[in-house]
């Protein structure tokens, strides 16, 4: 008797719950944010959306997979995926060979790749560079597009400088002497190199000097894409992903340490000892008062660095490591207008990949890209 | 009644010559029939537009791939390269396979002694070792070649060792009687013995070869088959993917059908089937 009992009431418990739970998830519609690489804290606006419900507030219960760029690309161009984070030549790259993507939202405002090299030489351009022999993760992607448009702007040809393929290994090949410069993503490798030296783990290198081919070169970067079909059928549902994307970013260029916070659930071996979540909640929550005065960019900016050099008197450059890219990624970020796209860039970008051959002809830039889903619409 | 049998048996033996006559004919034109319907339907794929062309272009636009990187000499000097790779991978592989399969199966400790390193090496996946082979050996084509002479090692080794092993004892003490020595053993006794073996582990190590050369460039490289689908991938250049998958194949099939070729010539003293 006492069983039935304990059945009725589980069973009138379960039908209680369960339509509010296919009704929450009836509310919530699944996407997968196609990404490339692996988990990593230059991610963070992503994880940051997520964690604090933006996406959710939007209507999608997001999950992330981490492909090559190419498949990314494809895959939304066939509508197996309706979202995904590629460089901005992948989008010229791709809509010349007929797939229907548009670039939403433009998320790094500055091209990320430069050149790293001892900071025993003095360099304002790459032709004080040009002797060095010069490392680079292979003659393709953005890496290489990146130099090509530096070297072109500057007027010299490859044929000119020593550049050797290593593979994704700067890094190490850099602290072992198999180069004396690499082109490396200004926001990671650099700090990478120098955490080593400071440790006197890169052989005669004692610190390095970064040249950012953004200073030189105006080039469209990472940002989102959809597919056309998207943009023709659903273009609420791509204003509100958007949207979602842009406060998540505004919250990690506003307050890192909260961002750091919530993005460590996704990112295996993140360093966040006892000690160093504490200080960073702490962190976190004045910054949240501080941001509550309305600061200006400036300001907020430099609260950042404050915030840093706080940590840093209490905390290892190991420990640090990944919240200094995290740092040196919202430099490479925040902007007046976050996810404004420029047409110079696209036109930048256009003009390397056919210097290159990796593109027959110019193509029709203005229909692979638009800023009218920014939140606010301006251009 | 016996001419009535005379004619029966006859008709029964030319019914019989007529059937193993279309059976040898059917298995002649079986690979091009399997070849026409597969082409027929990856066509019918494509014109139906299962899949975007992007995703999965048709063989005609593969074909014009194939025409256009033939004659810009592209597709030519990639497989070159690919080829070279390959075969200089293989010939380490097998030289440093065959000599070591070749001592382990006379002195037992050997076994013993490398085994665990060889087992480790070879159940290793290339593609988590590939890197470190480029930082570590930074000249462009070695890396390849030690990533393709690492696949082939481990069949080449084992191979060596069961077809020297698997000798007849009967056959080696007739060598000790007439006081052969160990060089007339190996050529006059151990090496025909083993060639069935060898020979089946060299065609499973030129298909392996394909895959060692590849992953190395997969990983790095300026040139080669791999390098080239890297490429068409980052270009978005979906039918050229296909030539390089396809050249690839027919690398792999056309170095099989060389061993197999070698296969015929060097054992046609010994009578096997297939």
């Amino acid at each position: 008797m006492k069983a039935l009992k304990y059945f009725l009431m589980a069973t009138v418990l379960s039908l209680l719950l369960l339509p509010s739970a296919s009704f929450a998830q009836d509310e919530l519609e699944e996407q997968t944010l196609l990404m490339t690489f692996i988990p990593n804290i230059q991610f963070s606006p992503i994880y940051t959306a997520m964690e604090a419900g933006y996406f959710a507030d939007a209507g999608y219960d997001i999950s992330l997979e981490y492909l090559d760029e190419p498949l990314v690309v494809d895959l939304v161009a066939a509508g197996e995926n309706q979202f995904g984070i590629v460089s901005g030549e992948q989008v010229i790259l791709a809509g010349s060979q007929g797939r229907p993507i548009v670039y939403i939202y433009e998320w790094f405002q500055q091209f990320p790749l430069g050149i790293v090299y001892p900071d025993t030489i003095e360099a304002e351009s790459y032709a004080d560079l040009a002797d060095l022999r010069l490392g680079i993760s292979g003659r393709f992607g953005a890496s290489y597009i990146g130099l090509t448009s530096l070297l072109n702007s500057e007027g010299i040809a490859e044929a000119d400088i020593s550049l050797e393929e290593i593979g994704f290994s700067a890094p190490e090949v850099f602290c072992v002497g198999g180069v004396e410069a690499s082109v490396v993503y200004v926001n990671n490798e650099p700090l990478q190199i120098s955490n080593r030296a400071a440790q006197g783990d890169c052989g005669d290198v004692t610190g390095v000097n970064v040249l950012p081919i953004a200073d030189i070169v105006d080039l469209v970067a990472n940002g989102i894409i959809t597919n056309q079909d998207m943009i023709d059928n659903n273009p609420e549902g791509v204003a509100a992903f958007v949207n979602a994307f842009n406060e998540g970013l505004s919250t990690t260029i506003n307050n890192p340490a909260r961002a750091y916070l919530l993005s460590a659930p996704y990112i295996e071996g993140l360093p966040l000892d006892m000690g160093f979540e504490e200080a960073l909640i702490t962190m976190a929550d004045e910054q949240d008062e501080f941001l509550a005065t309305a600061p200006t960019r400036e300001e907020i900016a430099l609260s950042r660095e404050e915030q840093y050099a706080a940590l840093a008197e209490q905390f290892d450059a190991n420990t640090l490591l990944q919240y200094e890219i995290l740092l040196a990624s919202i430099d490479l970020w925040d902007a007046d207008q976050l996810g404004y796209t420029d047409a110079e860039s696209w036109v930048n970008m256009q003009d390397t990949l056919i210097s290159l051959d990796q593109l027959a002809e110019a193509t029709d830039l203005e229909v692979l890209y638009t800023n009218d889903f920014l939140p606010m619409g301006d251009e | 009644m016996t001419t009535n049998v005379q004619k029966y048996s006859e008709e029964k033996r030319k019914s019989r010559r007529a059937e193993k006559s279309n059976i040898n004919r059917l298995r002649q034109i079986a690979p091009f029939l399997t070849i026409v319907t597969i082409l027929t339907a990856w066509q019918g794929v494509f014109a139906l537009e299962i899949y975007p062309e992007f995703i999965i272009p048709g063989p005609f636009q593969v074909w014009d791939a194939f025409v256009e990187s033939l004659m810009d000499g592209s597709l030519i000097r990639h497989s070159q390269v690919t080829l070279s790779e390959m075969l200089l991978g293989l010939a380490f592989g097998l030289t440093i396979g065959a000599f070591l399969g070749y001592a382990i199966a006379h002195i037992k400790v050997l076994e013993d002694i490398l085994s665990p390193i060889i087992v480790a090496f070879q159940a290793t996946p290339v593609v988590a070792y590939a890197p470190l082979l480029i930082i570590w050996f930074r000249d462009g084509i070695t890396g390849k070649v030690i990533t393709t002479a690492i696949i082939v090692f481990f069949p080449t080794l084992m191979n060596v060792v069961v077809g020297i092993r698997g000798v007849s004892k009967d056959l080696r003490d007739l060598m000790r009687v007439v006081k052969a020595s160990p060089l007339q053993v190996f050529y006059k006794l151990e090496l025909p013995a083993a060639l069935p073996v060898l020979l089946t582990g060299l065609k499973t190590s030129v298909t392996l070869a394909v895959i060692g050369a590849v992953v190395g460039e997969f990983v790095n490289a300026s040139e080669g088959l791999g390098y080239l689908v890297n490429i068409a991938r980052s270009q978005y250049q979906t039918p050229l993917v296909f030539v390089a998958v396809f050249t690839m194949t027919a690398l792999a099939l056309g170095l099989y059908a060389f061993v197999s070729l070698l296969e015929w010539r060097l054992l046609k003293w010994q009578k096997y089937s297939r």
